[in-house]
């Protein structure tokens, strides 16, 4: 199976969207599913977030962080990928909730955000509220990727207020929670204000399904790389998640192990960069 | 008679094999192989053959060794065994068929694991491989993991003339063979040239798929005649103490995925990263504690402790094993069982609590049983911890089929004929088992085989 770029667009400055063909991952894909990437035989197996399927193309949002979605960046149309497996995880149940949130600021949490709310927005008697926060006017994605028309009710916000509301999502829903009803708050992104989200919104005594992203290795549930701490007992977020009820996640575990691999993360970096130099 | 001292077999040097991960045997000569064979008895009544869970035909394999008829050698024990090349490395000999060799008792057993090895190496090299008919019998089978079990389930079936597709987890077929078990001791070509002869005899391999996950075990019954389910035993256990969540706490299965399918000690040539301390605990004394073990030196840790509540003799590891290990340094802590583990503010492993063992009376496999003895705790300083306490059948799989028949840890239950509570789906190896041998795996492939045929033509 040849897993070939369909369209690669930049969305902003650090981001960008790939479609790639990969047939049997489209067929099977539930909101909330991630797929497990190589990019080239000596690659790693890396966790990516498939926010729609089409026909036989999935479409990811990939930032452009470490050596790995910086050389996929230099890909074109018609490149392939190693490999791409799934969907892998199992998402959140999607039912009527009632009036729904979706919750996010970074690459990961939008990806979740249109998936979801494209989904839960055809469920009868879900009302859709997405917000989706950015740093600032240069880092919002396109009209077209971002989930307007997938929500009855969208807020785009910036940290400086340089486009839409003032502020990050965390404020957002501060105001949300005090003024409305809300049943059901998703959220994904990055992990410590998902901390802060799952800490808000218990006081307000809303439930909270949030992306705990981990380190995956082999992301089949065999090597415990992903573990989570779920109230005190272990789960996978490769298979039992990467969605878990925020109330009970360990957050301060789950912060730290993300960084487990930081400075080896910066030698792969090093790396690559002192062969592109030979490059060019 | 004097009976002649085993051919020994020549290694690398324990202090340059810690620098890389090539084969520490460097395998028989063609003359130190007949020299060796030519030790066989050739008793009448073979008791290494009933050694065997694969039955193979060791006494007249040895004959052909001796007489130089290595093709035909190969052939032998290709007929009964998949992949001689592999189990000729990785087998606990010395509990099977060598342990039941006559010589044995003169502590010189026939060396039937490295003849076996040296047979098929040989194969390799001049290129040669069984042919096997492609005619089918226009019926189908569904093989769930391409471990030990899933490979010598499919070859067999194979043979008899049905239609075989392997589904695979994973982006490369081998199982534990594959992810586990680490280069210095089964080398990846030998691997991939044993795994390579499915492929020639027509099993179709499909890699990445995750059968309950991405591929619809609904489908796959509708699809197939019949299912074997060899889905192994992946799932890591841990220890479920204090300071598991630490920075620097592995499950050996995470440790040896990173060094032996991700290749991480060729990082950063391959993305995937592995840290590995200078001080590193392994808990537990199995095979797979020696390999991370021995990978953990490979990877420059200067002190590695094996932290074991027995003693290394009634150690499940193979024998080779514990001996290579101790020629490679690794440092043996026997009669502690684990209680904590600590770190420093940033999260990273420091030490762990350990509390010293006595042997009480014997458990339920027949070996000594040890009880903590009460206050006298004590404190190693690690910076890196790696569990291998053992592993548990993979739960993906499980969760998305509820309607199968499971014991409550996790094993698939099935008849005297291999077959789970599901009509025509078979399970085996490490997936009924919780963990036992390569070997065994296959045996049981062969017999789920051998059930399956029979199913089929009786149904
Ligand atoms: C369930 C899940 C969904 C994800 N969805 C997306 C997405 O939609 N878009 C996106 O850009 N990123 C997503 N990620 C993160 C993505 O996997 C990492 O950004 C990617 O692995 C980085 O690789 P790199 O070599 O470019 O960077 P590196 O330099 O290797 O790593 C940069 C950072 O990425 C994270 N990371 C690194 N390796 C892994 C790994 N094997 N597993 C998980 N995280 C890792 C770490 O936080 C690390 O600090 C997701 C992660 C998870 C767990
Ligand atoms: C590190 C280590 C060292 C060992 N050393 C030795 C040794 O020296 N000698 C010895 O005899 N034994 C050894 N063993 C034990 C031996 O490897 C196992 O008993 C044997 O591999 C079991 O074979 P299996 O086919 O049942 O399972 P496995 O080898 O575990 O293979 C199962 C396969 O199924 C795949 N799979 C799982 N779920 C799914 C799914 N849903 N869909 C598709 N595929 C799936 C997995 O990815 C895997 O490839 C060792 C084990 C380990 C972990
Ligand atoms: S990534 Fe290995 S268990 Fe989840």
């Amino acid at each position: 199976m040849k897993h070939t770029i369909t369209r690669k667009e930049d969305l902003n400055a650090v981001d960008y969207v790939i479609d790639v063909v990969a047939p049997e991952v489209a067929k099977r894909f539930r909101p909330g599913n991630f797929a497990v990437l190589i990019t080239v035989k000596n690659g790693e197996r890396i966790p990516m977030s498939i926010e729609r399927a089409e026909g036989d193309t999935i479409t990811m949002y990939i930032k452009r962080l470490g050596k790995t979605s910086r050389e996929l960046d230099t890909w074109n149309v018609g490149d392939a990928l190693y490999k791409v497996i799934g969907p892998m995880g199992t998402p959140p149940p999607l039912k009527k909730y009632g009036t729904v949130v979706f919750a996010s600021d970074l690459v990961c949490g939008h990806a979740e955000n249109n998936a979801m709310c494209r989904e839960l927005g055809k469920i009868m008697g879900n009302h859709i509220i997405s917000i989706q926060s950015f740093p600032d006017k240069s880092l919002i994605y396109p009209e077209k990727e971002l989930a307007k028309s997938v929500s009855d009710e969208f807020i785009l916000c910036t940290e400086d207020g340089s486009v839409g509301r003032k502020g990050h999502y965390l404020d957002i829903m501060q105001e949300l929670l005090e003024e409305r009803r809300i049943d059901q708050v998703f959220a994904g992104g990055g992990i410590p204000p998902l901390q802060k989200l799952s800490e808000l919104t218990k006081k307000y005594n809303v439930p909270v399904y949030t992306t705990v992203r981990q380190i995956m290795v082999d992301a089949t549930g065999m090597c415990g790389s992903c573990r989570v701490f779920i109230d005190g007992e272990q789960k996978l977020a490769c298979i039992d998640g990467p969605m878990f009820d925020g109330h009970k996640v360990d957050w301060e575990a789950a912060i730290s192990r993300l960084a487990m691999f930081k400075n080896k993360e910066a030698v792969a970096m090093e790396c690559y960069n002192e062969k592109m130099k030979e490059v060019v | 008679m004097a009976v002649q001292p085993r051919v020994p077999m020549r290694e690398q040097n324990p202090a340059v094999r810690i620098t890389n991960f090539m084969s520490v045997p460097l395998g028989y000569s063609s003359e130190e192989a007949v020299t060796e064979a030519k030790r066989c008895l050739q008793c009448k009544v073979p008791m290494c053959e009933t050694g065997c869970p694969v039955r193979m035909s060791i006494k007249d394999i040895i004959k052909l060794i001796a007489d130089e008829e290595f093709e035909k050698a190969f052939y032998l024990s290709k007929a009964d065994n998949a992949v001689p090349a592999m189990t000729g490395r990785v087998c606990p000999q010395e509990d099977q068929c060598e342990g039941k060799c006559v010589l044995d008792k003169t502590g010189q057993p026939i060396n039937i694991g490295k003849l076996f090895a040296f047979v098929a190496d040989w194969a390799r090299k001049k290129d040669i491989l069984e042919q096997i008919p492609e005619e089918s019998n226009g019926k189908k089978v569904a093989i769930v993991g391409a471990g030990p079990a899933g490979i010598t389930c499919s070859v067999d079936l194979r043979k008899l003339g049905y239609e075989v597709t392997v589904f695979e987890a994973l982006h490369m077929a081998g199982g534990v063979l594959q992810y586990g078990i680490p280069a210095f001791r089964l080398p990846r070509d030998v691997v991939d040239y044993e795994l390579s002869y499915l492929e020639k005899i027509g099993v179709d391999i499909q890699l990445n798929k995750v059968v309950g996950q991405n591929v619809d075990f609904e489908v796959l019954k509708k699809e197939y005649d019949a299912i074997y389910l060899a889905t192994g035993a992946g799932a890591p256990r841990f220890l479920n103490c204090e300071g598991e969540k630490l920075k620097g706490v592995y499950s050996a299965n995470e440790f040896l995925i990173r060094v032996n399918l991700m290749k991480a000690y060729k990082f950063p040539d391959w993305d995937t990263p592995i840290i590995c301390g200078d001080k590193v605990g392994v808990i537990g004394c199995g095979n797979v504690a020696m390999d991370a073990a021995r990978c953990a030196k490979r990877l420059g840790a200067k002190e590695v402790s094996i932290l074991y509540r027995r003693t290394k003799q009634c150690a499940p590891a193979r024998a080779e094993e514990i001996h290579h290990a101790e020629e490679e340094g690794i440092i043996f802590k026997e009669m502690i069982s684990p209680c904590r583990i600590f770190g420093n503010e940033d999260g990273w492993v420091t030490g762990i609590e350990m509390v010293k063992t006595e042997f009480k009376g014997t458990d339920k496999s027949g070996r000594p049983r040890p009880v903590n003895v009460e206050g006298s705790e004590f404190i190693l300083e690690m910076d890196t911890i790696i569990n291998a306490l053992g592993t548990t059948p993979n739960r993906l799989f499980l969760s998305n089929v509820p309607e199968l028949d499971t014991y409550s840890w996790g094993g698939i239950k099935v008849d005297d004929n291999y077959m789970s509570n599901i009509p025509g789906v078979f399970a085996g190896g490490d997936a009924l088992s919780g963990g036992s041998t390569v070997i065994d795996a296959m045996g049981n492939g062969r017999d789920a085989a051998e059930a399956i045929d029979k199913y089929l033509n009786n149904p």
